[in-house]
């Protein structure tokens, strides 16, 4: 199936070239969750990571649907 | 500290050179812009001396006026421009070498260098807060859908990616600045090189990008970056400058302004009209002299009151509390009308700062958002920066804990305050604010939202369908205050923090 990844801010880094403003497609198997994702792109997740699955704050063993958004980003204090 | 009381026969400014105190003209100056002001009042002063000045927005008492501080620097919120302005009272000049000594200099730098150390990511090298600024965050609200666009209408901007902080920095940052000694240096000075926004200064940051940006349905970089700019000459708040072009594009839209009234056509997206309204705002000239009431006056002298999004008649800042419930019942709560830096939850419901709460869901955030006000008020009091002192007041179980915090100040004072202590005076604070609040008329019957927030669901985005739930958290708020249902600080809570109880 494919899912969205974005990466917000300095994981975009992360990203391979194809992407497109911090967004790109990905092909996953079936049962991927948020979390084996996420871990492909090799990002150093730490306290401060924050991932969300179409926006909503959810456990990251969840399975990935077809269509999905899974962002990530470092978090800042800041606003 | 400076208590100024009454109001000067002709314009001043105080100039504080070490010890000595001098009221002097400000005839010169008074009408100029923020940053000649500066200029001027350090020609005749002194090279390093530090100026806060209102420019004209504050001097024609606009109710977003703000102090300017180093040029670019904004107290911004609340109108605080406006009551200078009302003094007659156009800056103060300070100059000062004469520290106070530390009490243990040795000690205090030990915990500065553990600090810079181990306190938080923003600090270290690839941060997004050093990188990008707050500019990182129109992302991060946009996936979340919190972010203000056109006037609260939704919470996602089909344009994000155009006005956040990848774009600024590859198109007009030169370089960071920092505030005093600060190793984050979150601070932006950007240039628009050419054409018709040219211009140079510090900014756009995400609440101008949310309310001159987003907030007016605006795309236009170099625009936002402009409306940025002349805000920080004229002295305004961007937030509620934004926000009440915002609230007066809405009304154009809806046909309750006409473009006779206004002067001329005020589209969302339109960012050469938000521009000319920011020039009248300031300046009180023809429609100008609407605006530069806010919002809710706005709205109100034109019959539609329920168009404002204000708490305490004050403009929203960049996260829409219908998918970020605690902010919902912090803009209600906080003593300064809607703020998030009385208490910004944001910080856990969309950051994760310390540790991530789900922002729809209302379970939990009275106690957070007491936690989060007095965290606040702590951090203001101790003369720090919310964005990194917010890491070391709170411990991992997010209880409020404030042992390095103490540990400071008894090294900087030798006062010898516990935590408990220092927690203690955090909540004097916020109870002597409300206090004041309730004598000065602005008592908890004001503790609510406007109609968008409380009756109309967001149509977009990961929070669509939700409301601000409101009435499911302000009972347990007041009960964790200490105070009666109807939200009146107690005899007992006030007597327990050494408030006078009438
Ligand atoms: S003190 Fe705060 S606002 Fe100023 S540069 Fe540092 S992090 Fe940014």
């Amino acid at each position: 199936m494919m899912i969205h990844i974005k990466m917000i801010g300095n994981y975009r880094d992360h990203l391979p070239p194809a992407s497109k403003n911090g967004m790109i497609e990905i092909e996953v198997p079936d049962g991927t969750t948020v979390h084996d994702a996420i871990s492909r792109f090799g990002i150093p997740l730490d306290d401060s990571s924050v991932i969300v699955l179409n926006g909503l704050t959810v456990d990251m063993n969840t399975p990935l649907q077809e269509g999905d958004v899974v962002t990530a980003f470092s978090a800042i204090a800041g606003g | 500290m400076y208590i100024f009381e009454g109001k000067a026969s002709e314009p001043v400014y105080l100039w504080v050179n070490e010890d000595q105190v001098e009221v002097r003209s400000a005839a010169h100056v008074w009408g100029k812009e923020v940053p000649e002001t500066t200029d001027i009042l350090k020609v005749e002063t002194h090279p390093e001396a530090r100026v806060a000045c209102i420019g004209p927005a504050g001097e024609n008492l606009a109710l977003m006026a703000a102090i300017m501080n180093d040029k670019n620097r904004a107290a911004a919120r609340s109108g605080v421009g406006a009551v200078m302005g009302s003094k007659n009272l156009k800056a103060v000049v300070a100059m000062g070498n004469k520290n106070p000594p530390l009490f243990n200099p040795d000690a205090m730098r030990d915990i500065s260098v553990d600090t810079s150390k181990n306190v938080g990511v923003d600090i270290k090298k690839g941060s997004n807060l050093r990188i990008y600024g707050t500019a990182y965050v129109p992302q991060v609200t946009n996936t979340l859908g919190i972010l203000p666009t056109r006037n609260f209408l939704q919470g996602t901007f089909e344009h994000a990616d155009k006005v956040d902080g990848v774009a600024l920095k590859e198109q007009y940052l030169i370089k960071n600045v920092p505030c005093y000694r600060c190793p984050i240096s979150c601070g932006r000075l950007t240039e628009v090189p050419d054409g018709p926004y040219k211009g140079k200064g510090e900014g756009p940051e995400y609440e101008t990008i949310s309310s001159l940006g987003t907030g007016c349905g605006v795309s236009n970089l170099a625009a936002l970056t402009k409306a940025n700019y002349l805000c920080n000459e004229y002295g305004m708040d961007t937030i509620t400058t934004g926000m009440t072009i915002a609230a007066a594009m809405e009304m154009y839209e809806k046909g309750y302004i006409s473009e006779d009234v206004i002067g001329m056509p005020l589209r969302f997206g339109d960012h050469d009209a938000m521009i000319a309204m920011i020039h009248k705002m300031a300046r009180r000239e023809g429609f100008g002299n609407d605006l530069a009431e806010g919002s809710y006056r706005l709205c109100e002298k034109y019959g539609h009151p329920e168009i404002a999004v204000t708490a305490r008649k004050q403009e929203f800042p960049g996260y829409d509390p219908r998918g970020s419930q605690g902010m919902g019942l912090l803009y209600a709560t906080s003593n300064k009308g809607a703020s998030h830096m009385e208490g910004d939850v944001a910080y856990e419901e969309v950051f994760g700062v310390p540790v991530k709460e789900n922002p729809l869901t209302t379970e939990g955030k009275p106690e957070l958002v007491k936690h989060f006000e007095d965290s606040f008020a702590l951090i203001d009091s101790s003369g720090l920066c919310v964005f990194l002192a917010i890491r070391y007041v709170f411990s991992k179980e997010r209880m409020v804990w404030p042992v390095r915090l103490a540990d400071m100040m008894n090294l900087t004072t030798g006062a010898g305050y516990t935590p408990e202590e220092v927690l203690k005076a955090a909540e004097r604070v916020y109870n002597l604010e409300r206090m004041f609040l309730i004598k000065a008329g602005s008592g908890p019957e004001h503790d609510t939202l406007p109609h968008r927030m409380l009756h109309e669901p967001l149509p977009d985005g990961p929070a669509k369908g939700k409301v601000v739930e409101l009435d499911k958290m302000l009972p347990e708020f007041y009960k964790l205050r200490g105070w009666d249902e109807k939200g009146y600080p107690t005899k007992e809570k006030l007597e327990e923090l050494g408030l006078p109880v009438s």
